[in-house]
């Protein structure tokens, strides 16, 4: 396995705020990778720093290169849909098929129409002329045209109906996903992408404060649904976030063996979107 | 690598139908008036044949290639304004469009360099744009010849003589083509500033560029009592130093003699080249272009863009 991107201390400063605060990790090639954060936790800078578009302080290298100074050759391996990048406009399918062609040496046209002609976008027409949900399928035909060793998405399905969402993520595992690629992926809807990734990075406040392959999380984390005095028992082990549901005590345990657990109550994996919220909690407390 | 630069040009057109939609608009407007003045020229029938059998017994050669010049020219007039105001408008929208509907990161996805992209601008205003209008206009000139040329013949008249003989087309078109892009490069520092405001502003670029350009010489004439900001930044678009010492305009309807008369009838003839190219003026606008665009680069790498 090699590291794909590497970051050794970065920050990156927008006057007193500390958007990413001393950051380091790494990703591996063949991963896909779910980016989590709050709004204004620094998921959309980091991501920006990635893919060259802004500097930042630290040692950052994506597939060997600097992405800031040598952004033209990490683009030609390098696709990303932001949050709030959209296509031009005024520019007609065909058009837009051309240029990058013309432009990308990894693009394969071929491709990018076998992928359109499965949805209802015409050649001639003009961007402005279609959907939300019809522009955000043409981005991606071209994204998966490109052969491009990691793919990034922030927030790749935002404003799209659930169905839209569903098969946006069934096309990328099937007809995109392959052990020579990675993606790595942020978004609000965690439940969604649950299933697909193979690791999981938590941010906050410019700080990761989970960085962990997904089928580990199951060691190191543990929900237990426990009432009673087997409750009072779990709490005394010191649970990183408890709620109430339906009258048993849901406790979130961090770094305790389930054998200690076991006896107390029904144990299982918590999900994601609870993780990330005891865990954000946790460290603004 | 050609075909990667060339799209950015094509590119440019594609957003920007004006650039070739203005001129077209404008040709048309100018054969179809060339078309209905010949068309009523009938009602003057007496006149007009007076006109023209002096036109080709009377006249001599410079006169008919002083008239045709002067054709020639006026209807290259308003091609020119409209390409002024073509590179004006195309060069503060160049850069600021793509941040306005926000397109810009997708354009920023792709791998092209932002150098690449503010000088793919550059070309097209200062290249791409004055070709294209160029283009046009000698396709109307021409256009216009054939349709006066088959009237003339048509009004019992040699016009084979009187255009195609007279027509100093070569010596025209030439002129004006170094006209064009000598125009273009001295005005490169404007172009320059554009793309600048354009990159750099955060709204009306149109209002940024221009309230500088009238604010510095109202304070400068408030404050010091001078108008060297005036002189020098609007006083670039009075002159050109591209003709030798311009030939008064009495001397040009008075009688001179005849190596005078050919020379005025012959705008190439007034081409210095060496004094254009060897005028610190136009060297210094071109580095002033050099150093804006370098600022619209950099503006365009660094500022966040969320």
């Amino acid at each position: 396995m090699t590291s794909l991107v590497s970051a050794q201390g970065v920050s990156k400063q927008f006057g007193s705020v500390r958007a990413v605060d001393d950051i380091s990790f790494e990703i591996e090639a063949g991963k896909i990778l779910g980016l989590i954060g709050p709004n204004g936790a620094g998921k959309t800078t980091l991501l920006k720093a990635l893919l060259g578009l802004t500097d930042c302080d630290g040692r950052l290298s994506v597939m060997g290169l600097d992405p800031f100074k040598q952004r033209k050759r990490l683009m030609q391996n390098i696709c990303f849909i932001a949050d709030v990048a959209v296509l031009p406009r005024w520019i007609k399918v065909a058009q837009l098929l051309d240029y990058v062609e013309a432009i990308h040496p990894n693009f394969s046209r071929q491709r990018a129409e076998e992928l359109l002609r499965q949805t209802k976008i015409m050649a001639g027409s003009k961007v402005k002329e279609l959907s939300k949900g019809m522009v955000t399928q043409l981005h991606l035909s071209i994204i998966m045209a490109i052969d491009a060793k990691l793919l990034i998405l922030d927030e790749p399905t935002l404003g799209l109906d659930i169905i839209f969402r569903k098969e946006f993520y069934a096309n990328l595992l099937n007809d995109y996903f392959d052990e020579e690629r990675t993606i790595l992926v942020t978004t609000h809807q965690v439940e969604e992408i649950e299933n697909l990734l193979t690791d999981v990075m938590f941010i906050s406040d410019g700080k990761i404060l989970l960085d962990s392959p997904m089928e580990s999380l199951g060691d190191t984390y543990v929900e237990v649904s426990a009432s009673g005095e087997a409750a009072d028992r779990a709490r005394g082990l010191g649970p990183i976030a408890e709620s109430q549901m339906f009258g048993k005590s849901v406790m979130l345990f961090e770094g305790i063996g389930r054998e200690h657990l076991d006896a107390l109550g029904e144990l299982r994996t918590p999900s994601i979107a609870d993780l990330f919220v005891a865990k954000v909690k946790g460290a603004r407390k | 690598m050609i075909a990667h630069h060339l799209m950015l040009l094509k590119r440019e057109i594609w957003e920007h139908r004006a650039i070739w939609v203005t001129p077209i608009a404008i040709a048309s407007i100018v054969i179809l008036g060339t078309v209905t003045a010949l068309m009523f020229a009938g009602e003057y029938a007496q006149e007009l044949d007076v006109a023209l059998f002096g036109a080709q017994n009377v006249a001599g050669e410079t006169e008919r290639r002083m008239v045709l010049t002067a054709l020639f020219y006026g209807s290259s007039g308003l091609f020119i304004l409209a390409l002024a105001v073509l590179i004006v408008f195309y060069s503060l929208d160049s850069l600021y469009a793509e941040r306005k509907d926000k397109s810009i990161l997708f354009w920023r996805s792709l791998p092209v360099t932002d150098a690449e992209t503010v000088i793919s601008k550059l070309l097209m205003a200062l290249l791409a744009i004055p070709t294209a209008t160029l283009v046009v206009i000698i396709a109307t000139h021409l256009i216009n010849l054939i349709v006066t040329s088959i009237w003339v013949s048509m009004k019992g008249a040699d016009a084979g003589l009187l255009i195609w003989g007279s027509a100093p087309l070569f010596d025209n078109w030439l002129s004006l083509v170094i006209m064009v892009y000598a125009a273009a490069l001295w005005m490169s520092p404007f172009v320059g500033w554009f793309l600048f405001v354009s990159a750099y502003t955060k709204r009306s670029p149109f209002l940024m560029a221009f309230l500088p350009l009238v604010l510095i010489p109202m304070l400068e004439g408030i404050f010091s009592h001078t108008n060297e900001f005036a002189r020098v930044v609007w006083g670039r678009l009075v002159v050109i130093p591209l003709f030798d010492d311009l030939v008064d305009v009495g001397e040009i309807f008075g009688d001179g003699d005849w190596e005078t008369e050919q020379k005025m009838v012959s705008a190439l003839a007034h081409i210095d080249f060496g004094k254009f190219l060897s005028s610190p003026s136009l060297w210094a606008g071109i580095v002033i272009c050099g150093l804006l665009c370098f600022a619209a680069i950099y503006v365009r790498r660094f500022r966040d863009e969320s």
